[in-house]
């Protein structure tokens, strides 16, 4: 928008010289892209607006069907809820545990050696680059079904972002308190638990509490893939056509996310 | 207490950084090195604790000679030599109590002090240690919290906590306001005479200097130039330092 107007403008288009006009073009052709793109995912995805309209009645009906939510079975939805939670935790724990060694090798500052750095950095990717329900199919084909290969999944999924973010801290971290600690006659070991830690260990546990916050709401519909949890009873009901016990852990779902997100800014606004 | 024997070191690409550089620091005296950027002054520093390797020459410290030490010797000979820099360079995330503390990490390699935590006697000193800096009633606090002139006090105190022979500092007042400095300056005086330290002392503010120091010592290109008390040292000498680096 305000390049648009920039390039309107005679004095910017005066100083700009004959580059102007090409400049221009580049633009417009730029333009026409971005639309074509556009376009195409519409052709693509058979967006069809009459369907969307014919579509409200069905959804009217499954909300009519769907209320008022059977609370009186909100003791059997306690169970699933506990598992999906605590498959994130699970998730989340070990993803830390595997990512901290994997991050120590990622960061170009500390990293033992070059080759090192890049098959640390290329595991890091790989985990990340393959989808958390993918890796859950994959474990669910490996230990059967349940919370377990939920727990795994996220857990591999996770080592993605948070070696990827804890080498990035590790590459930031103020080296002169390291430096003036050697110079104090400190050993090694001393220099890592006084002056590395304290100052990792905030931002850490920030990450990590960020990515359980993510966790929850992917363990949600792991289960969908046989892995255990909210996400195996919402497809169970809907395949029952149970859509008051559909809504009701819809609900669950919505509390579960919200509260699970206040829970990790509340936490790590207390951190920083 | 200091003594600096024909200290050279040559850079690989033939420039000399310090020429047979000659020094001698004795306990309670405060010595100022002046010199223009580039004169070697930081690089004389850096070799004295050897953070540089030396090409050439012995660094005494009371009766250890440093300059071939390496590995657990070089880190033992280290305790006597305590150093602070321009950044105070302390953990924010930590208490400043804790931070003072840190210097007397290298007495000790108890499994208390490999996991992060310090024996209770040396948090009593620590604690006198800030006394000294006068920031006594600041422990608990975190470290992130201070002002420039409070954070360098804490790192003379981590230094002290130390309990060095030696104190080096690195121009410690650079980033400082005037009157921060005149106090950090004021302290380094009196830790000399009254911790009898030796202190060296390297500076860009020529008034500083003639304030405080026993001695200045002017170097320019690796080489000492002069090595006089305030009083018999002429302003016209130091104002030299500076001028002639473009000949």
């Amino acid at each position: 928008m305000t390049a648009g107007t920039e390039a309107g403008s005679p004095i910017v288009t005066a100083a700009r010289g004959w580059g102007a006009p090409a400049a221009h073009a580049l633009r417009m052709v730029l333009i026409l892209i971005g639309v074509l793109v556009v376009a195409q995912s519409f052709w693509m995805v058979e967006a069809k607006p009459q369907d969307l309209i014919t579509g409200i009645f069905g959804m009217a009906d499954f909300i009519r069907r769907a209320t008022p939510p059977d609370f009186s079975r909100l003791d059997a939805a306690i169970w699933p809820t506990l598992e999906t939670v605590d498959i994130a935790i699970f998730g989340t724990f070990m993803g830390v545990i595997m990512a901290v060694p994997l991050a120590l090798m990622a960061a170009a500052n500390v990293t033992p050696a070059r080759w090192v750095y890049f098959v640390a950095r290329g595991i890091i990717g790989f985990a990340r680059a393959v989808p958390d329900l993918v890796w859950a199919l994959l474990f669910v084909t490996a230990v059967g079904l349940g919370p377990f290969p939920g727990g795994l999944a996220l857990a591999v999924h996770s080592i993605g972002m948070l070696g990827r973010l804890f080498a990035e801290t590790i590459e930031q971290m103020d080296m002169a308190p390291v430096d003036a600690l050697t110079l104090t006659g400190a050993r090694r070991i001393q220099i890592f638990t006084h002056a590395v830690v304290p100052s990792l260990l905030p931002s850490f546990l920030g990450i990590s509490l960020y990515r359980l916050d993510e966790n929850i709401r992917s363990s949600l519909v792991l289960g969908f893939v046989g892995a255990g949890g909210i996400g195996f009873q919402l497809l169970t009901y809907m395949n029952l056509f149970d859509y008051r016990k559909v809504s009701l852990y819809l609900i669950i779902t919505f509390v579960l996310v919200l509260s699970a997100e206040r829970f990790s800014a509340v936490l790590r606004q207390k951190l920083a | 207490m200091l003594r600096v024997r024909r200290l050279s070191l040559k850079y690989p690409n033939g420039k000399l950084a310090l020429a047979d550089f000659d020094l001698e620091v004795r306990a309670g005296e405060l010595v100022i090195v002046l010199g223009g950027n580039g004169s070697g002054k930081t690089t004389l520093l850096r070799c004295i604790v050897r953070t540089l390797a030396p090409t050439s020459g012995e660094v005494w410290v009371s009766e250890t000679q440093l300059t071939h030490l390496d590995g657990e010797k070089l880190r033992r000979a280290r305790l006597e030599l305590a150093m602070i820099s321009q950044h105070a360079a302390l953990v924010k995330r930590r208490s400043v109590l804790a931070n003072v503390a840190t210097g007397s990490l290298g007495r000790h390699d108890s499994l208390r002090t490999e996991l992060g935590g310090f024996p209770p006697e040396e948090l009593v000193a620590a604690q006198g240690c800030l006394g000294q800096v006068g920031l006594a009633e600041l422990g608990i606090q975190r470290a992130g919290t201070l002002s420039g002139g409070q954070a360098q006090r804490v790192s003379i105190a981590r230094a002290l906590a130390q309990r060095p022979r030696v104190l080096l500092a690195d121009e410690p007042v650079a980033s400082l306001d005037p009157e921060a400095a005149e106090e950090i300056m004021r302290l380094l005086r009196r830790l000399a005479v009254e911790g009898n330290l030796a202190v060296l002392c390297v500076l860009h503010q020529v008034d500083l200097a003639y304030s405080y120091a026993d001695r200045i010592v002017g170097i320019r290109d690796g080489r000492k130039i002069f090595d006089d008390p305030p009083a018999e040292l002429p302003r016209e000498a130091v104002r030299h330092l500076y001028l002639d680096r473009a000949a």
